[in-house]
């Protein structure tokens, strides 16, 4: 199965340097993306003859401003397991800045401009000590991540006492509550980050460059790639993420708790796997993740206004992943190019 | 993965080095829990007393058997997630429909090994048939694990069954603890599966699959088998995770989730495969336990608890690999 994947990526890397084949012109990711992108756009529209208030602009509004969180966490999650890694400290990490931005900050802090880039700056060192972790202990993702997860929940335990005060400063309600030219303002960041995410994994060199540490870190090394750097800037990118997150978390409900970050852990890893992204590195795009987020974002809201009880709920949204890995499986990707060809 | 291919069978004999075998086995672990035992009964004398001790045991048995089904899941290249599910299922399927008496008990405890079983199926089906990856397949399964205990019941509530709840955490002849037997059982069963030629070809395929299927070992069964193995695992865990909490609680399995993981690792189990062992994984869920009443009775407030697992689980695994490694450059 591994062999394949990298025959498989290797077939996509061609198709970037001119492979005119219809085979290889349509490469895994496009598929995936496209069919994870109609697959959204289906449940919408559908959504709408089980319920007439779903679908219209508004929804699509909350599905966005729902979705924000996850889109911005599957950034990070993304590039960690482009690389061969996987970030279990994201619950922590979000936490982390959603407490300091209100202990720290707090509503009406003329300091904001400067205290809030400070407390991703913390939040960025946590996914340093990870990194550190990984590349220079060689302790593999899953335990370095999670021990820096089960370190830094303890430590924020002790630090707030169980009980985290303070309100959300002024920049991190503006950022969630406010809008831009009528345009709620969690929208129009969200394109923005999506449009530069896309163009850092996609079209610049440092996302070519994680690609090929996820798919051959000795031919990366061998290719001048600066794998160490490379391997540190996924865990770093991904901490800061979290500590977004964790900052409009507290804009969006106006408080942080010590357990705010914890649905959002393996709804990351489910974006990216939805996405079409290979759990083992070298293969995957953050569109395809975007997609895997707003899917499990819409599915959620479609369920909620259902009125399904929350364990149905949770149900179909663990049924969906599993048809999604049951779709994305490498057979059938193989099946479909031998059809076009 | 750029972990260094080599030949299963010096793997599962072992090398003839005694460090590395240290390393590896159980030994480093079995150290570390004697120590911090020790500790722990210079601190509380009482610490010493059968009732201390079955206690100690009624903590450890839900995670050490939890860490024990994700050991084989582990040594065989894989991880899984369900593991919290299939004991939250458990443990409300316990709480709202019990049945009392030893009869009822018996029926209770097939009731968890075959939900554990079930869920074993449907993760060795979609792991070793169609060859999902095993992190997100298990994922999905625990996820769906996770809506059917809330849809049996949706918030904590319910009592197990007072049979179950009284003698499974009770001691034989006031002196040997009932869980403790149970986990004995689990270790036994383990190591005669493990010379097996099943037990083998476990390690076989965690330390290289192709040449593991090269030899003859039929891969797509092994690890089917131990997906279901260690799912009926995960059900025990969950028959004695109630028998410890008495009352039903759809997300009692979550916090066991990473802390199998740690259990694991600091067992010394590769995460990579085809090392380690259920012995030592039990122990290192032991240590956890333990480290946290050490550090109770040491004046260290419960909020820093965390910051001692995870340190201790970082280096257990910086130590023991560079052990492994110093043992490997011989």
């Amino acid at each position: 199965m591994k062999s394949t994947s990298k025959s498989s990526s290797q077939e996509h890397n061609l198709a970037q340097t001119g492979d005119t084949r219809v085979s290889a012109k349509i490469s895994r990711e496009t598929i995936s993306t496209l069919s994870v992108a109609i697959l959204c756009l289906v449940l919408l529209f559908s959504a709408r003859l089980i319920n007439p208030a779903l679908g219209s602009w508004s929804q699509i509004e909350t599905v966005l401003v729902l979705g924000f969180f996850l889109v911005v966490l599957s950034f990070g999650q993304g590039l960690v397991i482009l690389t061969g890694g996987l970030d279990l400290s994201l619950p922590a990490t979000i936490t982390l800045g959603g407490i300091l931005a209100t202990n720290w900050i707090g509503a009406g802090n003329p300091d904001e401009w400067y205290l809030l880039p400070a407390v991703l700056a913390v939040c960025g060192l946590v996914g340093l000590a990870s990194a550190i972790g990984v590349i220079w202990l060689r302790v593999p993702p899953f335990i370095m991540t999670m021990a820096t997860s089960i370190i830094v929940a303890s430590a924020l335990l002790g630090y707030t006492r169980g009980t985290p005060r303070g309100t959300a400063p002024d920049m991190a309600v503006a950022l969630m509550k406010g809008d831009i030219l009528g345009v709620p303002a969690p929208i129009v960041v969200l394109i923005i980050f999506v449009i530069v995410g896309w163009l850092f994994q996609s079209r610049s060199v440092y996302g070519r460059y994680l690609y090929a540490i996820g798919t051959n870190i000795e031919a990366a090394r061998n290719a001048a790639v600066p794998v160490t750097a490379m391997r540190i800037l996924p865990y770093v990118l991904s901490a800061i993420c979290a500590g977004f997150v964790g900052i409009a978390l507290v804009g969006y409900s106006s408080g942080a708790t010590l357990r705010m970050g914890d649905d959002y852990l393996l709804p990351s890893i489910a974006s990216v796997v939805i996405g079409g992204s290979l759990i083992l590195g070298g293969r995957g795009t953050f569109l395809g993740s975007v997609g895997g987020a707003l899917l499990l974002t819409i599915l959620g809201t479609i369920i909620a206004t259902l009125g399904l009880e929350f364990g149905f709920r949770t149900i179909i949204e663990g049924s969906i992943i599993l048809i999604a890995l049951l779709l994305l499986r490498e057979e059938l990707f193989q099946k479909l190019r031998s059809l076009k060809s | 993965m750029s972990t260094v291919q080599s030949d299963p069978s010096t793997m599962i004999r072992s090398n003839e080095n005694p460090l590395i075998r240290f390393a590896t086995g159980a030994g480093l672990i079995v150290l570390t829990y004697v120590v911090l035992y020790a500790l722990h009964a210079f601190q509380q004398p009482r610490a010493l007393t059968s009732y201390s001790i079955a206690a100690l045991f009624n903590n450890t048995a839900p995670l050490a058997l939890a860490a024990a089904g994700q050991a084989i899941i582990v040594i065989s290249r894989g991880f899984d997630l369900s593991v919290a599910g299939v004991i939250s299922i458990c443990n409300v399927t316990l709480a709202v429909y019990p049945m009392d008496g030893p009869g009822g008990a018996m029926a209770s405890v097939a009731m968890c090994l075959a939900i554990g079983g079930s869920v074993g199926l449907v993760n060795g089906y979609l792991v070793a048939v169609l060859k999902l990856q095993s992190i997100a397949a298990t994922l999905a399964t625990m996820i769906i694990c996770q809506g059917i205990a809330l849809v049996i019941l949706k918030a904590p509530g319910g009592a197990v069954s007072e049979w179950i709840v009284y003698e499974m955490t009770d001691r034989i002849f006031s002196v040997i603890p009932v869980s403790g037997l149970v986990l004995g059982g689990v270790v036994l069963i383990w190591l005669a599966l493990k010379r097996t030629s099943f037990g083998i070809s476990i390690y076989a395929i965690g330390a290289d699959e192709t040449s593991a299927a090269l030899s003859g070992i039929n891969v797509t069964r092994v690890r089917f088998l131990a997906h279901v193995l260690a799912g009926c695992t995960y059900g025990l865990a969950g028959f004695m995770l109630s028998a410890q909490t008495a009352t039903g609680n759809p997300t009692s399995g979550t916090p066991l989730l990473m802390l199998s993981f740690a259990a694991v690792a600091l067992g010394g189990t590769a995460l990579t495969g085809g090392r380690g062992g259920v012995f030592a994984s039990i122990v290192g869920a032991a240590t956890l336990i333990l480290l946290q009443k050490v550090l109770f009775s040491s004046g260290v407030s419960s909020f820093y608890t965390g910051m001692f697992q995870g340190s201790i689980l970082i280096l257990a695994v910086v130590f023991s690999s560079l052990l492994a490694r110093l043992g490997d450059t011989k």
